[in-house]
């Protein structure tokens, strides 16, 4: 490795990083340690209130809550992408595939969750359609409930998953399978033996790019869920505005950062060395993101280009 | 030579257009308001600019939370806000509001004197000056309920269990809850409160669920008969010719009431214009253009007889309403410990 002026390179990035994201962090930090100000804001004082706060079954209640939903909608968003990924990357309309993936992004995300509404709702069209069909005679409620809000995630953040196992398996040699199945795998094996060890470094990145944002979701359980949908996005939101405790929105938002950023450390870690998108095992270098992982399958221990 | 008399062409073209930048830019003043979403008609704002050659700059919030944490969180610039009657206590009490010269705002004199005697967040107006009230009410999609009464009690109903929503907004909530029981909408007696919770929890498996936001569409589409929440926004929702189905009252034990005012606030730049725009704000024609918007009922007493649409309610069904204040730290501690004991279930 050459130590050239690489270094410079990353000043806009480092800037943009420390400007619009360190020093809002260290806000957040300070904040959930100041004492919740009589009419909103913060007062000079430190304590930790807002800790004790945190402590509270009600928040324990919501954060079990969060990731049950979080964890699930995420699972069923990647089984639903990993086939998607793979017929992609098979497909020989692959740009097509690829702009009707990207599609739904041209609409505005909050008209797609009331476009959502349109359909699930008790007068909306999937009912109608049951009721045409004779299927049923009273409505059907679809909506306000866990599974309507799971519903919704998997389909908003389905995107987010598919095109990064889309990349990864389009790198993904596919003789290795038939290599598989001429020495004795069954179609099943030459998968879960072949295929998904070498891209398991796209799982990772859909999972972390599913999860996380379905981890601090605001708008979707405010939206289809009902009486009981209460996430930690709309807990942080509350205390922000109804409850004017800042130092407790804070103090939550925190948390979450740092159960995300530990979680992430922890995938990393069960991941071996594999590097966030890039083929999976062996690729070591950043710079070799996309190192085919016929190349990594063939040298084990991944070879220095 | 030459280069000095260039030098000075150039100085001469340089004052020339920052004379014209002046002038252009200062023709007229201008003004900031921080408002309400759809609150003051686009027309009656551009009439305001021509009539008094202000350039009005509109920003706008879709809630006073909203609002306020701007301001408190540095948000500045602004020269007039429109906080409800609780956010003003609390903006007198953090210093974000300039005192009035209530002489600068002769048309106050047109505002209702009983709305006024009302008032316990600015009892003088010094801080404030009225502009529109109103009240969440109940909606009811007659063609599919009938048989209940107009009280909070509909939300125990279980016949029209998974129909109905009342709002997410625990003033709103505990505040039925507490006139239901008899109380005021300001209690923070911990065993009121407590009682208040009770009747909430009682009425939570019958509704689908707390909702601000989308509520309006789903009863409009037909999917929620009962709703709890602002008249104006659900008649906005709802198809001319089937207006009629709609049976919207205040319950009979009374309702948290809001009223918004304007308020200059005290980095105020525009003083002068924004005394202007509040006095123009509150003359009888621009009040009665403003109602008939919104299809609200006026305070200002003189824009009744000018108004050419019929409110969705009357100013007189406002008389059981109480006008929420500032509960205080405490009060708002308790009120969110309860709140969140119905949202989450411990």
């Amino acid at each position: 490795m050459k130590q050239g002026p690489g270094g410079l390179y990353a000043a806009p990035s480092i800037l943009w990083l420390s400007v619009f994201f360190v020093a809002p962090l260290l806000i957040i930090v300070a904040y959930s340690f100041l004492t919740q100000g009589q009419r909103g804001g913060v007062e000079w004082k430190p304590t930790l209130d807002a800790y004790k706060a945190i402590a509270n079954p009600t928040f324990l209640t919501v954060t079990v809550n969060t990731i049950v939903v979080a964890l699930g909608a995420t699972l069923v968003t990647i089984l639903i992408a990993l086939p998607c990924g793979y017929h992609m990357a098979r497909s020989k309309r692959q740009n097509l595939l690829l702009l009707l993936v990207i599609i739904p992004f041209w609409t505005n995300f909050l008209i797609r969750i009331y476009a959502w509404i349109a359909i699930l709702g008790n007068e909306g069209f999937l009912n109608d359609l049951l009721r045409f069909l004779g299927l049923t005679d009273e409505p059907l409620r679809f909506l306000y409930n866990r599974w309507a809000v799971g519903l919704v995630l998997v389909y908003t953040y389905l995107p987010y998953a598919i095109l990064p196992l889309f990349s990864t398996i389009d790198k993904f040699d596919f003789s290795l399978l038939e290599a598989a199945r001429d020495l004795g795998a069954t179609k099943l094996k030459a998968i879960t033996r072949v295929l998904l060890p070498n891209i398991r470094g796209g799982v990772f990145t859909a999972f972390l790019f599913t999860f996380i944002p379905i981890f601090g979701a605001y708008a979707v359980p405010l939206l289809v869920g009902g009486t009981e949908s209460y996430m930690l996005g709309n807990l942080i939101a509350d205390e922000l505005t109804k409850s004017r405790n800042w130092p407790l929105a804070a103090a939550i938002s925190l948390v979450i950062t740092l159960v995300t950023t530990v979680g992430v450390m922890l995938l990393l870690r069960a991941g071996g060395t594999a590097t966030l998108g890039s083929g999976g095992a062996g690729t070591k270098e950043p710079e070799e993101g996309a190192a085919l992982p016929a190349q990594s399958v063939a040298s084990a221990e991944g070879e220095p280009a | 030579m030459v280069s000095k008399s260039a030098r000075a062409a150039l100085a001469l073209v340089v004052l020339g257009v920052l004379v014209l930048a002046s002038a252009c830019g200062g023709s007229g003043q201008k003004l900031y308001l921080y408002n309400w979403t759809y609150y003051i008609p686009d027309d009656v704002i551009e009439d305001f600019e021509r009539s008094h050659g202000v350039d009005v700059i509109v920003d706008s919030y879709s809630s006073n939370e909203e609002m306020y944490n701007k301001l408190v969180a540095g948000g500045s610039g602004y020269d007039i806000v429109v906080p409800s009657g609780d956010y003003v206590s609390i903006m007198i009490a953090e210093g974000l509001l300039k005192e009035l010269d209530l002489s600068r705002v002769p048309n106050l004199a047109n505002v209702d004197p009983s709305a006024i005697a009302r008032i316990g967040f600015d009892p003088d107006n010094r801080y404030s000056v009225p502009f529109m009230m109103g009240a969440a009410g109940v909606s009811v999609n007659s063609s599919k309920a009938e048989g209940y009464a107009h009280s909070w009690s509909i939300f125990g109903d279980e016949r029209l269990r998974g129909r109905m929503t009342m709002l997410d907004d625990m003033r709103e909530v505990l505040g039925a809850a507490l006139k239901f029981l008899g109380y005021s909408v300001n209690d923070v007696d911990p065993a009121h409160l407590e009682q208040a919770r009770q009747v909430v929890e009682s009425w939570k498996p019958n509704l689908v669920k707390f909702d601000a936001e989308a509520f309006a569409k789903s009863f409009a589409s037909g999917e929620f008969w009962v709703v709890q929440g602002y008249a104006e926004n659900v008649f906005l929702e709802y198809d001319e010719e089937r207006r009629g189905e709609i049976d919207f009252f205040f319950p009979q034990e009374g309702m948290p009431m809001y009223l918004d005012s304007f308020c200059i606030l005290s980095g105020a730049q525009n003083v002068d214009t924004a005394y202007q725009f509040i006095d123009y704000m509150l003359s009888p024609e621009i009040a009665a253009r403003v109602s008939d918007y919104l299809m609200l009922p006026s305070p200002n007493v003189p824009a009744r007889e000018l108004m050419t649409v019929t409110p969705n309610y009357s100013f007189d069904d406002l008389a059981a309403g109480e006008f929420k204040e500032d509960l205080g730290l405490e009060g708002l501690k308790l009120y969110n410990k309860v709140w969140r004991q119905i949202r989450v279930g411990n």
